[in-house]
């Protein structure tokens, strides 16, 4: 159980490096990417579950109250997304996204283990690089991302960001 | 304004409406917004086909006769006979395991039809997305085309593209759900990892997504000759290949 959460953990901290990374110039090269068996770099045991999503809520670590100033962080809800259930933290330094991260993972089986780990980095790079990237939306996987955005959306709201 | 967003659980996904301007009050877009949201349990539970008793399944079930349902259930099986003759028959709703079963585009018209509710409310700016199924109205806040992300099908850290969309645009591929996809004409070889079509409508645009994900190549030119519509498609090896018409944005967006 635990040792899904630290995995988790593990595969979005190795994602660190990547954050910098820039969508830029039009399009990501599809022909040098990798084959699907060289994702992802962490691999839960088949079946795990995990982490319930401890929730202490909203934490303001600073400037609690009035203008949006300091850095602040929240919980987002924890939604299904058909094979299991997620959750999003998200941390804002004044109206500035800073960091997310998922906290909150279980799936109801190992194929959907696998999405959840390919989409999941995935999203949390793109609402870091949404305020450069400039899309209106995302075509694409189902369930987990939506959930995703989802619980993203609650965390935001609890932060008073729209 | 900011941006209105409302996310409702629906159709097995989450649906989000986001709505950019309007000129109605708060109360009358929350209203617009509740009627939109009605709209689309509806579909769901007429349509749906995990539900035993809506009137989807006991049609396929053969204990209700076409003639006995909801108005709706005839429209949008014409939908799909209209859009499997456009694809060529790569999309058929008819051939699928389990009687007809008209999921591949019915998620796009439900979407398009709740659009439809705010827009008719005086909603003047909006976008609903579905599980990657976006349809749009109006300008976007920066003005000019919609910006879509089109997911990279592997790169857990990137976007394939990012698309310049005028109305619709809907997103098929095998990473979505596993193997949901039925191939109706038996194509040999592993189906593409990510099919997107665009168009003027939702309904259409989804059901010829269904149709690339299962055809590949194939059926790009089936897509590129239908009026408005167009196709960008990446292969199992990671080929990429689109019809002349798709729009390719720099990710950066406009300065």
């Amino acid at each position: 159980m635990k040792r899904a959460a630290i995995t988790i953990v593990a595969a979005v901290g190795g994602l660190a490096g990547v954050l910098g990374f820039n969508v830029g110039g039009s399009r990501a090269p599809l022909l040098h990417s990798a084959a699907p068996a060289s994702n992802p770099p962490a691999t839960p045991p088949p079946g795990s579950t995990s982490t319930p999503a401890s929730n202490p809520g909203t934490t303001p670590a600073s400037g609690s109250g009035s203008p949006p100033t300091g850095v602040r962080s929240a919980l987002g809800n924890t939604y299904q997304y058909g094979y299991g259930k997620l959750a999003v933290r998200v941390t804002l330094n004044g109206s500035t996204i800073t960091h997310v991260a998922t906290v909150g993972l279980q799936t109801a089986e190992s194929y959907s283990q696998q999405i959840a780990q390919q989409v999941i980095p995935l999203l949390r790079h793109e609402v870091l690089s949404a305020q450069s990237a400039r899309v209106n939306g995302f075509s694409g996987a189902t369930y987990t991302s939506e959930a995703y955005i989802y619980s993203l959306q609650s965390a935001l709201d609890k932060l008073h960001k729209k | 304004m900011a941006a209105t967003v409302h996310t409702v659980e629906v159709m097995g996904t989450v649906v989000s409406f986001h709505v950019h301007a309007s000129a109605l009050t708060e109360s009358d877009l929350a209203a617009a917004l509740a009627e939109a949201t009605a709209s689309l349990r509806h579909d769901d539970a007429t349509f749906s086909t995990w539900k035993p008793e809506s009137p989807m399944s006991r049609l396929r079930r053969g204990e209700l006769r076409l003639e006995d349902a909801p108005a709706e259930v005839a429209e949008v099986l014409d939908l799909c006979v209209a859009a499997g003759t456009l694809s060529q028959g790569w999309f058929d709703a008819y051939a699928m395991p389990g009687g007809v079963d008209p999921t591949g585009l019915v998620k796009g018209w439900s979407l398009e039809r709740a659009l439809a509710v705010l827009v008719n409310a005086g909603v003047s700016s909006a976008m609903v997305n579905g599980g990657g199924d976006i349809a749009c109205h109006g300008e976007p806040p920066q003005g000019g085309p919609w910006r879509v992300g089109i997911r990279h099908p592997w790169r857990a850290d990137a976007l394939a593209a990012v698309l310049e969309v005028e109305r619709a645009v809907a997103t098929s591929g095998e990473y979505e759900r596993g193997r949901h996809l039925f191939d109706p004409i038996g194509r040999p070889g592993p189906p593409p990892a990510s099919a997107t079509v665009t168009g003027p409508s939702l309904t259409l645009a989804d059901a010829l997504a269904t149709a690339v994900a299962v055809g590949g190549d194939a059926v790009l030119d089936i897509v590129a000759s239908i009026d408005g519509y167009d196709a960008y498609l990446i292969g199992a090896d990671g080929s990429e290949s689109a019809t002349s018409g798709i729009r390719f944005s720099d990710a950066n967006g406009p300065a």
